[in-house]
């Protein structure tokens, strides 16, 4: 029996009076990969941002393994990895120390065999002693997931996991949350608006438009949902016009 | 021992160490104190050697000596380094703690700083940890880099209360140059365009630093004449403070004027404990707290307010302001 992992409950937010995004209500299950899919400025971010206790929610409520995100954030915190878009670190130092910092502030007291152990399972070992200003878009987002799964999180967070990667970057990344979900049992909540990205690697998805989830279901049944259609694209495309 | 908060501080230090811009900065600070204290070593060894000369030639010229000889202050050459670290000492610390938040707000580290199980307050005990321990060392290695030019350079035998003296220099410097590097963080922190806290910091900087200071310096009339007024009029002091008594009510609103500028206050404290305001001059340490003991705790006030003000200015929700608004 699966059990709900993010449960979020007409969630709203409003800036300066704006509707950021409006009653979204959804579950997600444990060992699920859900993609959030919408055009740039739907929300997608805003929802994770919320997720993830980085902002206040204005109405509504979201639970992560059980703990409210506004109630209990430091538990909602201990239970999660992050990766931001365009994610940066501390350039002056190496990768280690680097790794070392966000594992301490995780609660790792002697990080050394874990950071091992992240980089070898993520294939990324050699480069623990570079500073981090001598590291491609590429290689910063594997420190990215290096960090977001130090602390063996439940659930991790991507926000546009793919963006600015050539595609053997996106090849690797992809296979690396694929991994995280099959073989540690992450549940994946993934930002994205590459569909292609989706078909691989997504067990469920939902659609946001002008800020409201307009739907939400497995991918296989979406993909059953709409035979005609030969893509994903050709469906999010087809719901996106029912709106 | 692993706290959030001490974490922080390592990485902190650490970043700080190997930032390039840092260490020029503090270099460059620490070269200038310390050339000003050379060439006023020199300065202090031509003065003493002078004066042996003009003694041996007397004795050969078989005359006794009936002046008193010069009276010499060791404590007195740190006058340029007070200037110094008073004015170029704050907008470096201006800079420091300015770049540790801004730092972070540029290159999007705080939201996977936030994402972890840590408190704000963590995160900015961590950063003033950092900033303290950072002037801290700055001012221990000058203060024994001082003492070691005055020894060497200067040629003179400190006695146990003048290091003791210099010491106390170092640390009002070291509240002094904290206070306004905490104030530039907290400001930083509390600006939602970091543009905007630049600007006030430069604004106060001017103010504090600069203007107050100069106007109350102009307003002086012995200030107007090279050496002094009453000096150049070869007016004693006895005379001079009868003159004084004539302007009481605008020496006091000068004296208010000039007590507005934190830097002011520091001057006039450092200049008590050096001897370089003749009034203070080889008074015990006592005298010189029960007058200046006011300077003192407006220091120690200023910088535990800029200290309140960061951490409530370091709080998620406002550093994050920027990004999700």
């Amino acid at each position: 029996m699966s059990t709900t992992t993010i449960s979020v409950n007409k969630l709203t937010k409003t800036y300066n009076g704006q509707m950021a995004i409006e009653d979204i209500s959804l579950n997600i299950q444990q060992g699920e990969i859900f993609g959030f899919l919408g055009h740039n400025g739907v929300g997608k971010t805003t929802t994770v941002n919320i997720l993830t206790t980085l902002l206040d929610l204005s109405s509504g409520s979201a639970e992560v393994c059980g703990h409210d995100v506004v109630k209990d954030s430091m538990s909602v915190r201990r239970m999660i990895g992050y990766l931001p878009e365009n994610v940066q670190f501390y350039d002056a130092l190496t990768l280690h120390e680097n790794l070392a910092f966000f594992a301490r502030l995780s609660g790792i007291s002697k990080p050394g065999d874990r950071i091992r152990e992240v980089l070898q399972f993520l294939e990324f070992t050699g480069f623990e002693h570079q500073k981090l200003a001598t590291f491609s878009k590429g290689m910063r987002q594997r420190v990215g997931i290096a960090q977001a799964i130090l602390h063996k999180p439940e659930v991790l967070f991507l926000d546009e996991p793919t963006s600015g990667l050539d595609p053997q970057g996106v090849k690797t990344l992809r296979e690396s949350i694929i991994r995280l979900n099959k073989e540690l049992g992450m549940t994946i909540f993934m930002n994205t608006h590459l569909l292609s990205e989706v078909t691989k690697t997504c067990t469920s998805i939902g659609i946001l438009s002008g800020g409201r989830l307009i739907y939400h279901d497995s991918l296989a049944k979406t993909l059953e949902a709409f035979p005609g259609r030969d893509s994903l694209e050709d469906i999010y495309l087809s719901i996106g016009k029912q709106f | 021992m692993n706290s959030p908060a001490m974490t922080v501080f390592k990485k902190e230090i650490k970043d700080a160490l190997r930032s390039r811009v840092t260490v020029i900065l503090i270099i460059g600070l620490s070269a200038i104190v310390l050339l000003s204290l050379v060439v006023a070593s020199f300065e202090f060894r031509a003065k003493v050697i002078d004066y042996q000369q003009y003694l041996q030639s007397l004795k050969q010229s078989g005359g006794s000596v009936t002046d008193l000889p010069p009276q010499f202050f060791p404590l007195q050459l740190i006058r340029s380094a007070v200037e110094y670290l008073e004015i170029i000492g704050a907008i470096i610390a201006i800079v420091m703690g300015y770049g540790l938040v801004a730092k972070e707000k540029n290159r999007g580290t705080l939201r996977l700083l936030f994402s972890r199980p840590i408190k704000s307050a963590d995160v900015s005990v961590g950063k003033l940890m950092a900033l303290a321990c950072i002037w801290l060392i700055i001012l221990v290695l000058l203060s024994g880099v001082m003492i070691g030019s005055l020894m060497i350079i200067g040629g003179v035998s400190l006695s146990g209360t003048e290091v003791v003296k210099l010491f106390i220099f170092a640390g009002l410097a070291w509240l002094y140059l904290f206070m306004w590097s905490v104030l530039a963080m907290a400001l930083a922190g509390y600006s939602k365009r970091l543009s905007t806290a630049l600007v006030i910091c430069l604004v106060l900087w001017l103010s504090i630093v600069l203007i107050i200071p100069q106007i109350g310096d102009t307003m002086d009339p012995d200030n107007q004449v090279p050496g002094g007024l009453f000096k150049s009029l070869q007016v004693d002091k006895l005379h001079e403070k009868a003159v004084l008594a004539h302007f009481t009510g605008y020496e006091t609103a000068r004296n208010l004027l000039e007590e507005t500028s934190l830097s002011k206050r520091f001057e006039r404290v450092s200049f008590a404990y050096l001897g370089i305001k003749d009034e203070f001059n080889q008074k015990p340490l006592g005298f010189i707290w029960k007058t200046k003991w006011p300077d003192i705790a407006t220091l120690v006030g200023a910088t535990g307010l800029s200290i309140v003000l960061a951490i409530i200015f370091s709080k998620k929700q406002k550093l994050l302001r920027k990004e999700y608004s």
